[in-house]
């Protein structure tokens, strides 16, 4: 089940390499400095980039496009709507009410870039990085919260806890349906109102199993001493290496090329 | 902020159902065209089981696994490309309705079926109010699309009717199933070589 793999790709590359905290303060930065761009030389300078670090991920671009599928009748909606609604300049075409002008054109082609750099730079993070090391990282950067007494570390627990039971309690509802199918019930077929019924004893022990498992991790972990964030050491250490200092580096080099280029 | 373990652990199992919830369509066929997801109902529960202060967690907790790139949302979507999604804004109130819910519930000892009817409706409301003004203001600020929000709601509809019919079959499992979780969270012994000063000598 394409659940339990989640949007990972696992490969062998720099991108995948990287520490994860310093891949989430570069997609900080990068979704920020797209902004910066207004003209031809700043926006493929950010096409170059970002085509640069999908090429250095090894990730195939199925699964780029695949990341893109939710947002694209954004992409295809902003450019038809920017590239006909946008009046200036000499028209290039004419058709009725509908005028595509050059510079309504231009428009268009900068704004999908915009969104598409956006959306590249996001999924690469997600598609190179474990969801277990983004938590991680996450944990480690929001840590100085915990002074103003947010739970972080409760929410990073929380994170992986969600993530173990996640393909555990599929495995669950899929016996659960096919024991209650056994007994005579109807799941595909029916009225609304009748289906509405039938899922009442599917949920009930889908919920009362995933509460027994609850209560028995908990036992488990109280019994072996879990008192939250006092003293807690670490079995995955993440450790900052150079190439997560170059990553920064060539962020702040482009951030700098982006200012001088824009018009 | 100090929450007990159990509540973390019961607050991550929710935060996993919500991710069964959204895709139970990939085990189930659409109704008439309306694929069946059942985030209300466990969003619902949440509010209505855990209360509103570990409701409303589990249901961050949801959010982040999503945004963080595990395909938990609707569809087996994922990853923080979601928030551009017009449809974020119902996965951010999810939040909200458990919160409201379990406020409601809150209120007395032993809640009557009426109490949890009150708050399942509350939650149904705060879900749909709130997924469709950010559909409404994503639609405009991003695209300057040109929609208006009674048009958002008209496209509603079908789904609003099939999470009306099964907020009344929330309302219906949700005492029994906050009875079993109710017992589950009284159960808990003091923690094996926990704080000695929190332990009480008779």
């Amino acid at each position: 089940m394409e659940l339990i793999i989640g949007q990972y790709v696992p490969r062998s590359s720099v991108i995948h390499r990287l520490d994860p905290r310093a891949k989430l303060i570069g997609v900080f930065l990068y979704v920020i400095i797209v902004f910066l761009a207004n003209n031809w030389p700043t926006y493929a300078l950010l096409a170059v980039f970002t085509a640069s670090g999908v090429a250095l991920s090894n990730v195939p671009l199925r699964y780029i496009v695949r990341g893109l599928k939710p947002v694209l009748f954004l992409i295809v909606f902003t450019f038809v709507l920017n590239a006909l609604f946008t009046h200036q300049g000499p028209a290039l075409f004419k058709f009725g009410w509908l005028e595509l002008t050059s510079a309504g054109f231009i428009q268009a082609v900068f704004i999908s870039i915009r969104l598409l750099v956006l959306i590249v730079a996001t999924t690469l993070l997600t598609l190179t990085t474990t969801p277990i090391d983004i938590t991680d990282g996450l944990e480690q950067l929001l840590s100085p919260l915990k002074k103003l007494r947010f739970p972080v570390h409760e929410f990073a627990l929380m994170m992986a806890i969600a993530l173990r039971f996640i393909p555990t309690l599929v495995e669950e509802t899929e016996k659960i349906m096919k024991a209650q199918t056994a007994r005579g019930a109807e799941f595909s077929s029916g009225s609304l109102v009748k289906r509405a019924k039938a899922i009442v004893p599917l949920l009930v022990p889908l919920f009362v199993g995933a509460f027994k498992r609850a209560e028995e991790l908990a036992m488990a972990m109280e019994a072996r001493g879990y008192r939250g964030d006092v003293g807690r050491t670490k079995w995955r250490l993440l450790q900052w290496q150079t190439r997560d200092t170059v990553l920064l580096a060539s962020i702040a080099l482009l951030t700098a090329a982006l200012v001088f280029l824009r018009g | 902020m100090k929450i007990k373990t159990v509540d973390l652990v019961l607050a991550a199992v929710y935060a996993a159902l919500m991710a069964i919830g959204a895709n139970i369509a990939a085990f189930l066929p659409p109704v008439q065209g309306v694929p069946l997801t059942f985030q209300t109902l466990v969003a619902i529960l949440a509010g209505a089981t855990l209360g509103s202060r570990i409701g409303a967690l589990s249901m961050i907790v949801y959010t982040l696994i999503g945004l963080a790139g595990v395909p938990v949302f609707a569809g087996f979507s994922g990853g923080p490309g979601t928030i551009m999604s017009q449809t974020f804004g119902f996965i951010l109130s999810f939040i909200l309705t458990a919160y409201a819910v379990g406020k409601i519930v809150e209120r007395r000892e032993h809640p009557n079926l009426s109490a949890f009817l009150l708050a399942g409706v509350v939650g149904l409301a705060a879900n749909y109010i709130t997924g469709t003004l950010y559909m409404y203001f994503s639609l405009k600020l991003w695209i300057n699309a040109p929609m208006t929000y009674g048009a958002i709601w008209v496209a509603m509809i079908p789904f609003l009717v099939k999470d009306i019919i099964l907020t009344f079959a929330t309302v219906l499992i949700a005492p029994q199933i906050k009875g079993r979780l109710d017992a589950v969270r009284r159960k808990q012994p003091m923690p094996v070589g926990g704080n000695p000063s929190s332990r009480s000598n008779p």
